[in-house]
């Protein structure tokens, strides 16, 4: 793993208790708990630079009480589950549709030159653009409630899951079907055996990059053209000028995609490449895995 | 358009006149116009018969408006406004980046470290970085320059790492055994192979940085495209809000197709296989 310049030397100096203490300091579990310490430290200084910014303690007690419904003082409660409940439910359909419309837009693209010298330029335009653009867009358009949301999430959305098929259509090997070609393999024996199994990788990595940008386009939805819903909760917090609960929600917001993305799409995503990623290192396996979504833009 | 006959050897295909780097690239045009033309008419005929004009405004209406903003200046000020940030974004995304990169890409503990903080970036939504910039630094110049660097600065890191994993070490036991020094192998070796992975990192992060600039504008910040394009919503004028939005994505185009790729053709042009 590690090259020429190595910095971990294995030591054998010191005995006893100020081994394994050294041995444990290395360790990578070690490591990544101090990452963790970090961030909270470069939080709190944040929150010692600008009194607006909440440090971590309050943020988290105010979230324990948003998540169980507690009081805030007076009558204001925490809505947690409500809010979540209006928001997967648009979120869930804006990324059906984005899966839907972006595997057919892929298909088309990627199997036809007509289709492709036509749309091919849009499509990398509609990668390119931010979501908050169809969020004004969709708020001028449909006004308040749940059409300009789920609007906004599949047109930020789709165009991802076509880039990543059209991608996939066109990484089949020329040879391979140039062969298939010259052996009269059947068009069905073709779609089974080299074009399904080719794409089906790149539809996972497409579908995980929907959610990720699908998410933000929520959000921002919501905070924009909704009165209800996750986004517009933390609106709601961040308009009464109690960042406390704003900043609170963004710690939900980056959980819950965080947890989506680490606990089952990365995993989707692996196990639908592992045909092709097994050589490759972790390294080249993690900077795939990030880097996947954007390459198309 | 020059009729550079083939080399002998094409096979049933060497029929064509024109070089191969030619016929693509007359194709490319082709395409980009028909893209094009498709693109606007489908435009009109939706403007015209399936949504109201008021709603989906004619090409032409905006070109109009498009030329106006160009016409005053406002465009060249505010896009200024932009990319300045964006380029100190960049910067400091770089200065992070590297380093962090490296340290990556040859300590296991410092792997370890920011292994977690590097995967998660990626899927952390840009209102988040937006609002909260606006939070801390209020509306000023920071906040956009922090948010480009901090969506930026994991893909360099990453990639930084990846190409210091693909250093050819035989080259480097290489160098060793006839007594390079250090300095020698960084330049030669090192440098050569990360540089594209580098290069890659950028590229990919430019496309998300631009995003989550347009956004962190949008939030907190008083000149620049995202600014104008929230000015024009807030007016509650879609002409306006179009107008901007084609300009950002013409400049965007321009920068892509003509910055970046003559740039990486430039830096790479010793690497035989890529070209075409």
């Amino acid at each position: 793993m590690s090259i020429a310049i190595d910095r971990t030397r294995a030591g054998s100096s010191g005995g006893g208790g100020a081994d394994s203490v050294r041995r444990f300091l290395r360790s990578q579990r070690f490591a990544r708990a101090a990452s963790y310490v970090f961030l909270l430290i470069l939080w709190w200084l944040a929150s010692m630079y600008e009194d607006r910014f909440p440090a971590p303690l309050e943020t988290f007690q105010f979230l324990w009480i948003e998540v169980t419904g507690g009081s805030h003082g007076g009558i204001v409660r925490g809505e947690f589950i409500e809010h979540f409940a209006s928001t997967l439910p648009r979120f869930g359909l804006g990324i059906a549709i984005s899966l839907v419309l972006g595997i057919a837009v892929g298909v088309l693209i990627g199997g036809s030159k007509l289709a492709e010298a036509l749309f091919k330029d849009t499509l990398l335009v509609l990668v390119a653009l931010p979501a908050i653009i169809w969020a004004f867009l969709t708020q001028m358009w449909f006004g308040l409630g749940d059409d300009a949301v789920v609007i906004t999430t599949f047109l930020s959305a789709f165009p991802f899951v076509s880039v990543n098929v059209v991608q996939g259509i066109q990484a089949i090997p020329r040879e391979l079907r140039r062969m298939s070609g010259a052996f009269h393999v059947s068009r069905m024996r073709r779609l089974r055996h080299m074009q399904i199994p080719a794409i089906t990788g790149y539809i996972f990595a497409g579908f995980r990059f929907a959610v990720i940008i699908g998410w933000n386009a929520v959000l921002l939805a919501e905070w924009f053209s909704s009165s209800e819903g996750v986004g517009w909760r933390s609106r709601y917090w961040y308009d009464a000028n109690r960042y406390r609960g704003f900043v609170a929600w963004v710690v939900l917001f980056i959980g819950f995609i965080v947890a989506l993305d680490r606990l089952v799409l990365v995993r989707l995503q692996r196990r639908a490449f592992r045909w092709r990623d097994a050589q490759l290192s972790t390294i080249e396996r993690e900077a795939e895995e990030i880097d996947v979504g954007v390459k198309g833009a | 358009m020059a009729a550079t006959p083939t080399t002998a050897g094409h096979g049933p295909r060497g029929t064509a006149h024109l070089s191969l780097a030619a016929r693509r690239r007359v194709r490319g045009v082709t395409g980009l116009i028909i893209g094009a033309g498709g693109f606007l008419l489908l435009w009109t005929v939706l403007s015209r018969f399936v949504f109201d004009e008021f709603v989906l405004p004619p090409p032409l209406e905006i070109g109009q408006v498009m030329w106006e903003i160009v016409e005053s200046g406002a465009f060249a000020t505010n896009f200024w406004a932009t990319i300045e940030r964006l380029l100190y974004g960049f910067g400091l995304a770089l200065a992070i980046g590297f380093p962090v990169g490296y340290l990556m890409g040859t300590s296991r503990w410092w792997r370890a470290f920011f292994h977690d903080m590097v995967m998660v970036a990626g899927s952390i939504p840009g209102i988040t970085y937006a609002v909260l910039a606006l939070v801390l630094f209020g509306i000023s110049i920071l906040g956009p320059v922090v948010s480009v660097a901090l969506v930026s600065m994991p893909y360099i890191a990453i990639n930084v790492a990846e190409g210091l994993d693909s250093v050819d070490r035989k080259l480097v036991t290489m160098s060793d055994a006839f007594g390079r020094r250090r300095p020698a192998v960084v330049r030669h070796v090192l440098v050569p192979t990360i540089a594209p992975f580098a290069f890659a990192g950028v590229r990919l992060s430019f496309a998300l940085a631009w995003k989550v600039e347009q956004l962190t504008e949008v939030f907190g910040s008083s000149s620049g495209v995202g600014f104008q394009i929230r000015r024009e919503f807030e007016d509650f004028s879609i002409p306006g809000t179009l107008a901007w939005v084609f300009l950002f994505i013409l400049f965007m185009l321009l920068v892509e197709r003509f910055v970046l790729v003559r740039l990486e053709r430039y830096l790479f042009r010793w690497r035989i296989e890529d070209q075409p």
